[in-house]
């Protein structure tokens, strides 16, 4: 009989996934001193640490949604309908590997990965499609896009249908530190990644009041192989630079402190994950108070959506990935976290196929209706278990912000490639982890199967997507029908503002859109400006 | 060691250059955003004696071909392995098929992989 690892490592040192020595079991010793109002306080009261709104009926039910984004828009558009129909309670959307990485899809490296990881989108008339007839004026709209991008497109299409752009709720992934060393490449210099950044937040202030234009995404910072420590240290590295930017331009803490929202990621630590979010909640409140000023209790009580781990889900036994989903979901709303997304079952395989697109919903709903565990706002406040390990989560992720920030200005640390260096020994560690089987994978390093066994549910995991190809020869035409005078000249200004003047960059690329440019002409634009090549692959010509 | 096209998961071509180094070998990491033409012109300047694919999207079922056409027409012969969770057994298959000398799946091992490596390019030399 097959030995099982618990019985075997009983008597060895038990750890959480971060690393954080466990005992067997926690009394009121381990939390002493505890001072209620101090540490925890009741739901929707500073710090937050038990959550941030004050009853179950100020409450609202998390938003349940699953990330969505298949070929092109049109294609993309039916999977948000269909997820809508069957009760999706927000619209979250990922562009492709090109779009996320700003090359247009006739770009020739883009040729092989259109709408095969996510939608292409590149123009207005493709966000037309894609928003076609969905409610962008009940739901939320969050998406994995170029924050710049997506919010001047949501924009143009709400006012195009008589949408108010100051009604539109949702929130973008703003990411100008760690994207381009373990998440997408934009190939944009790190001060305009900055500056796009500090314009899209400045500009959703004014125009867009209710939407969170600055989410800051640690889910993508923890799939590089990081802890959950780690994670909320760099995400917070990232928040207090961008905070410190937004305040230079003078902006007060809370004109724009309300729309920061926390998108995190959920591994399988069940309460270590919970843990991470109740000390997020509490480090973000006092950060906002203490150190930046912050009166208004809506800037220190942080909105947190998360994705569940997609590295948590494995390619060997695909039907386990349902469980992990379903364990990681219940860690989130137990955690009180806002809004959820659950990495599908296929997930390491290719992005969520309509079964598992399904799945995933239904694990939501099925935790929501028949679980009760979402009636009562965080039931594990007081456990000495949860409150210890919610301390002990505080003091590392305070610490490593400390001892990063004390290495020297963040922006000179990315320059330096020291984020880049981390990331490496991360992604290097995590696949030790699990090799050395200090990190259990069921179906990978403990009851694997042979691979002629490990048949349930593989046919729908392996099925492959084509990649759009239809939309380079698309793109090419519509390149060609524009007006290209017209077309020179908003680009030559978005490069001369850029360039020569520090305006707010959202109010030129809005009127760039409109006028038919595309998302990789207005980047390679605003390289040029910065001294870059329009193309970072010298693969195509600047239109200037 | 390469990851084509746009992919940009980079933790496993990390992890196994990161092994082969620790196994004695030099390994010349190419990164992210290569085509085939890259690929093989950094090859042959650097004269490497196997080239490595990570692989993380299905790009690499479509360069794949021209990738080993343009091996085909170079000087000397240098074998292609490919690696990658998202390469099924069918996908194996068919690579094997077209000439690719290994294909490591999810449930490879990193010992697998170092193993496999020095056997052809013993074989090879």
């Amino acid at each position: 009989m097959k030995k099982i690892p618990a019985e075997e490592e009983a008597m060895d040192e038990q750890h959480t996934h971060s690393g954080i020595p466990l005992k067997p079991v926690y009394t009121t010793d381990d939390i002493q001193p505890f001072d209620y109002h101090q540490k925890l306080n009741d739901p929707g009261t500073f710090p937050y640490t038990r959550g941030i709104r004050a009853d179950l009926h100020k409450r609202r039910i998390w938003i349940q949604r699953e990330l969505s984004g298949e070929g092109g828009p049109q294609k993309s558009n039916e999977q948000l309908q269909y997820l809508i129909e069957r009760g999706q309670l927000g619209i979250d959307v990922i562009g492709d590997g090109p779009t996320n990485s700003l090359l247009d899809p006739d770009h020739p490296l883009a040729k092989n990965a259109i709408g095969t990881q996510g939608v292409s989108l590149c123009c207005l008339q493709d966000f037309r499609e894609l928003y076609r007839d969905l409610p962008i004026d009940k739901l939320p709209v969050s998406n994995s896009l170029a924050a710049f991008f997506a919010i001047a497109a949501l924009y143009l299409v709400a006012r195009e249908r008589d949408i108010p752009p100051e009604t539109l709720r949702g929130s973008l992934v703003q990411a100008p530190f760690f994207a381009e060393d373990c998440g997408y490449s934009t190939h944009l210099p790190f001060k305009l990644r900055l500056r796009l950044t500090a314009d899209s937040i400045s500009f959703c202030t004014k125009e867009m009041p209710k939407f969170h234009s600055f989410l800051e995404d640690t889910y993508f910072i923890r799939e590089a192989g990081l802890t959950a420590v780690e994670e909320m240290a760099f995400g917070f590295i990232e928040i207090r630079y961008v905070v410190r930017e937004l305040l230079k331009r003078g902006l007060h803490i809370d004109s724009f402190g309300p729309r920061i929202a926390i998108l995190v990621d959920c591994g399988m630590d069940l309460f270590e994950e919970i843990a991470k979010i109740r000390a997020t909640r509490r480090i973000f409140a006092r950060m906002m108070k203490d150190e930046f000023g912050s009166t208004d209790p809506r800037t220190q009580a942080v909105i947190i959506a998360s994705h569940t781990s997609g590295l948590s889900m494995t390619a060997q036994q695909p039907f386990n990935n349902i469980v992990r989903g379903s364990i990681q979901t219940l860690a989130l709303i137990l955690a009180e976290v806002q809004a959820v997304e659950i990495s599908a079952f296929d997930e390491a395989f290719r992005i969520p196929s309509k079964e598992s697109h399904l799945i995933g919903l239904r694990t939501q709903q099925v935790i929501h209706c028949e679980s009760n565990v979402s009636k009562v706002i965080d039931p594990l406040g007081g456990s000495y278990y949860i409150e210890r390990l919610t301390d002990e989560m505080e003091k590392k992720i305070v610490d490593l912000i400390l001892d990063i920030e004390s290495q020297g200005d963040p922006a000179e640390l990315s320059d330096r490639g020291w984020f880049k260096g981390f990331f490496e020994n991360a992604m290097e560690r995590s696949a030790r982890d699990i090799r050395d089987r200090k990190i259990l994978k069921v179906g990978v390093n403990i009851f694997e199967m042979p691979q002629e066994e490990d048949t349930l549910l593989k046919d729908i995991a392996e099925e492959k997507i084509e990649p759009s190809w239809y939309r380079i020869g698309e793109i090419q035409e519509y390149k060609k029908s524009r007006d290209q005078e017209a077309l020179r000249n908003v680009l030559k200004e978005i490069y001369t503002l850029t360039r020569e003047t520090d305006e707010n960059l959202m109010y030129p690329i809005i009127g760039a859109i409109e006028a038919g440019a595309t998302m990789g002409e207005i980047a390679g634009v605003m390289r040029l400006a910065y001294d870059h090549h329009y193309d970072p692959f010298g693969m195509i010509e600047s239109p200037l | 060691m390469a990851i084509l096209g746009v992919d940009q998961h980079e933790v496993g071509a990390i992890a196994v250059s990161r092994a082969l180094r620790d196994a004695g070998m030099e390994v010349i990491y190419a990164g992210r955003f290569n085509l085939p033409t890259t690929i093989v012109k950094t090859a042959l300047e650097e004269d490497v004696d196997i080239i490595g694919l990570s692989c993380h999207s299905w790009e690499f079922l479509y360069y794949v071909d021209e990738l080993l056409d343009l091996l085909s027409n170079a000087e000397g012969h240098i074998p292609v392995i490919a690696g990658g969770s998202i390469i099924t057994p069918g996908d194996e298959k068919k690579l094997i098929e077209k000439g690719v000398a290994a294909v490591f799946c999810a449930d490879a091992s990193m010992d697998d992989i170092v193993d496999a490596v020095r056997r052809i390019v013993t074989n090879s030399v």
